[in-house]
């Protein structure tokens, strides 16, 4: 060691008083407009879906819960906070964000004697929170796709004289390009009724691992060639990729996961049910509910019939829906596998009056109702009554059955739901058929932004040749002397609903229409029919407004009776699926206390 | 630029012509035509200035795209050249006799992306990364999260979520 390095140190000393080289703001100069400096985040327009987080190299980025952001449908309320101790400012994450609001202000100095002040959640209260320079990113986000892979469909010539399926399905190809869009941050998940993996199916299709889809399809929901082609698909209206673009399809690629399965490998994948328990289950109705339920409970080894009036399982989703969004064959692949899993459907039963609720309470363990709602609700208008005027149910029924059902040249449909615009297109295809042209008036309530029609409904079925009048209330069914049918007398609507949010239709008298046609469908709404409980049972029961009361696991005020589906709740495919669950739930967990108290 | 790729097409086996806006346009031409064109382009076209030398890892296909931006600034025009090399040999031919700067660039190159320049000068003499022994850093195969989370010591204390499953908790807790 030197004479220097001896010495070196205590020539250090002298500098002990003088003022300290590091300074509040060391440097005091403006970075560059663009420059990427410290983040900014709009925490009213972030959604918390963690993808900044995702795709952080270095780690920096939790997600945070924020006082004052709750979860919501699609939005989970959680919020990025970053690690200054790990960022490296490469704006990866402003430039992934989902909604554009993380974004980078152009402050570059920070001064702090406490290390934990460096780890932040942009957007609260940081200096350069609202700084206008800085880095953002220009046009909305590139490194996930914004814009949907177009879906195959037939073009209104081809489709109108028949009931062939419209939508093609998406290739393979199609599929993994849509599945990369999906940046996998589950928000979706909470708003579907199911609460399906959504994010992992949409993995498996981009991994082409069909067979780990169809497991994940099924942990859910068995009826997934139904939902792929007609869910309501809410889960779609809280995608994370809908704030910059297209949501993702993920109606289609639960329907292009199914597609890719065939169905003896379907069974093969799902396993065979548990070993029998000796119970048995009692389910009244084939529709998505009670069939959801009775796959349960088979799996669980419990023995179930499931008591269905119609000539075929499916319930709406049968006799409902039209083939043209959803072929029979498709749904039987669904109903296939339930029947694989040793559930019993006895069709052409209708209980009430092939067999009695009493004999279904005595022979079973417990009974389960999921009866949907079969009958067509009335305007009750002067002139309903009688010939020419029918219900849309009663008709997409019997079309189901392959009866000839009444038809006419010009047609007016009441209604502006999705049943409305089913039965309207529906006799659009018969009329094409018999006639060569279609004629359908559909008048509805609501004014057209406010429709209660999927938006894609009113775009098709115009494409079909349906003339839509909107905000015209029904008054009269016009009627010749004869009393044929003639046309529909209708009002101006000005509001629906009172100032109490009661319904009660207000019209301006002076805005009168009369829609010819010889025909009207009444497409309103249907109730349930509740004549099998007989009696006794109706008075023994607890009600609520009309309908079966029950509590939030399906029971209703009879102990051996649970309710689940259309019938109670509602109102989609899906829900009754959920349903169909949570009610085997509630009977297994019933049947489980009983073999305790034994 | 069509005069220029109309002359020297055949010459140089030029693919076609990729016209971006702005006085700019990209050409791909084949490893073995690549130092003629750049001569010929330099020294009678009046492209002068190597604006910049910089790769794309193409991973799947198994290649490294080389590309040359080179400026014509009497003209005002950019010309991109690109050059697809076998990723696993990843070797270029060095052109550092023509533009001096290019040894940078090459080293630089050899640094991020392992791309071999034979002959380039001080070509395995460190560049920014400081005993560094991993795979190139600029490789997509490299993994800059893992690498990253090996590395950096975490600071304690850090808690995160994930939002499908606080969502779970919050609104349907018991899984309906
Ligand atoms: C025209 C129309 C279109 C629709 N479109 C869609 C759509 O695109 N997407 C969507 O998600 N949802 C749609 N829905 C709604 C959907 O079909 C229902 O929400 C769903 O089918 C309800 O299921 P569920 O099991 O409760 O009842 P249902 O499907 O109605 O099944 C009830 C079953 O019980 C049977 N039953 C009734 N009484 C008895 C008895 N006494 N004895 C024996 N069996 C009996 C019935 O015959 C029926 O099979 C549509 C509904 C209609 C009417
Ligand atoms: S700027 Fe880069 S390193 Fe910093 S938090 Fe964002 S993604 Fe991570
Ligand atoms: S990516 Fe954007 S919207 Fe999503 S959590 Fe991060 S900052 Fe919020
Ligand atoms: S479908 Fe949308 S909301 Fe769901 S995980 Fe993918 S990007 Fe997120």
């Amino acid at each position: 060691m030197g004479l220097r390095e001896v010495l070196t140190p205590f020539t250090v000393w002298k500098h002990v008083f003088d003022d300290p080289v590091t300074i509040k703001q060391p440097i005091g100069r403006p970075a560059a407009e663009r420059y990427r400096g410290f983040h900014q985040n709009d925490l009213d327009t972030c959604i918390g879906c963690g993808t900044c987080e995702a795709i952080c190299q270095n780690g920096a980025i939790d997600m945070v819960a924020v006082a004052g952001y709750d979860p919501e449908k699609g939005n989970s309320g959680l919020k990025p906070q970053i690690d200054y101790g790990r960022c490296c400012w490469c704006a990866l994450c402003v430039d992934v964000c989902m909604t554009g609001s993380l974004t980078m202000s152009n402050e570059y100095t920070w001064v702090d004697t406490d290390p934990d002040a460096f780890r932040f959640v942009p957007g609260l209260e940081e200096p350069w929170k609202d700084d206008e320079e800085g880095y953002e990113r220009e046009g909305k986000r590139v490194l996930s796709g914004i814009e949907r892979i177009h879906m195959e469909e037939m073009e209104p010539e081809a489709r109108i004289g028949n009931f062939d399926e419209i939508v093609a399905g998406y290739s393979r190809a199609e599929a993994i390009l849509e599945a990369d869009r999906c940046v996998e941050c589950g928000l979706c998940v909470a708003t579907c009724p199911a609460h399906m993996s959504i994010p992992d199916y949409i993995a498996a299709v981009r991994d082409q691992d069909y067979d780990r889809g169809l497991q994940l399809l099924y942990e859910t929901n068995p009826f997934s060639e139904v939902c792929g082609r007609v869910c309501t698909h809410k889960c779609e209206g809280s995608c994370a990729a809908l704030h910059e673009g297209d949501p993702i399809a993920i109606r289609w690629l639960k329907r292009h996961i199914i597609d890719e399965v065939p169905f003896d490998r379907r069974i093969e994948l799902i396993g065979q049910p548990a070993e029998p328990t000796g119970r048995k289950v009692a389910i009244i109705g084939a529709g998505p509910a009670g069939l959801t339920a009775a796959f349960d409970l088979a799996r669980a080894g419990h023995g179930v019939v499931v008591y269905e009036a119609l000539a075929h399982a499916g319930g709406m989703m049968r006799y409902g829906i039209p083939e043209y969004r959803l072929p029979y064959d498709a749904l039987d692949r669904d109903i296939g596998v339930i029947e694989a899993m040793g559930v019993e459907i006895r069709t052409n039963c209708r209980v009430g009056r092939d067999v009695t609720m009493d004999e279904l309470r005595r022979d079973h363990d417990a009974v389960v109702l999921t009866i949907g709602l079969h009958m067509g609700r009335s305007t009750r208008v002067p002139g309903t009554e009688g010939a020419g005027v029918e219900k849309a149910v009663d008709l997409l029924r019997r079309i189901t059955d392959g009866e000839k059902v009444p038809l006419a040249e010009q047609i007016v449909v009441i209604g502006g739901g999705n049943v409305a615009m089913d039965i309207a297109r529906s006799m659009a295809r018969l009329q094409k058929a018999e006639f060569g042209k279609v004629g359908i008036t559909l008048t509805a309530l609501e004014d057209i932004d406010h429709f209660l029609a999927d938006p894609e409904e009113v775009v098709e079925s115009r494409e079909e040749g349906v003339k839509i009048f909107d905000a015209r209330g029904p008054q009269e069914v016009m009627r010749d002397a004869e009393g044929k049918v003639t046309g529909l007398r209708t009002w101006r609507v000005k509001s629906i609903f009172d100032a109490e949010g009661r319904f009660a239709p207000a019209y301006d008298q002076s805005d009168e229409r009369v829609h010819a046609g010889s025909m009207v469908i009444e497409a309103i709404g249907q109730a349930a029919d509740t004549s099998l409980l007989g009696a006794a049972l109706t008075e023994a029961l607890e009600w609520n407004r009309g309908r079966i009361k029950i509590d939030t696991a399906f029971r209703t005020s009879e102990p051996w009776l649970f309710a689940a589906g259309d019938a109670v709740k509602g109102p989609d495919v899906i829900s009754a699926v959920a349903d169909g669950h949570r009610v085997a739930r509630t009977v297994m967990e019933k049947l489980a206390a009983r073999e305790v108290a034994q | 630029m069509r005069d220029i790729h109309a002359l020297l097409k055949q010459r140089h086996r030029l693919g076609p012509l990729e016209p971006r806006k702005g006085g700019l346009a990209f050409v791909t031409v084949p490893r073995e035509n690549l130092r003629g064109l750049l001569l010929e382009l330099r020294d009678t076209h009046g492209f002068t200035h190597l604006v910049l030398l910089t790769a794309v890892d193409w991973m799947e296909d198994g290649l490294f795209q080389l590309t040359y931006m080179l400026n014509n600034r009497g003209r005002d025009l950019t010309l991109g050249i690109r050059v697809m090399i076998d990723r696993e040999e990843a070797q270029g031919d060095t052109i550092h006799d023509m533009w001096p700067t290019a040894a940078t660039y090459q080293r630089e190159l050899k640094e991020m992306f392992g791309i071999d320049f034979p002959g380039s000068p001080r070509l395995d003499e460190e560049f920014i990364l400081e005993g560094w022994t991993d795979l190139p850093p600029y490789r997509r195969d490299f993994d800059s999260l893992a690498y990253s989370q090996q590395t950096y010591a975490e600071r304690p204390g850090r808690v995160t979520h994930d939002p499908r499953e606080y969502m779970k908790s919050k609104l349907y807790p018991d899984g309906v």
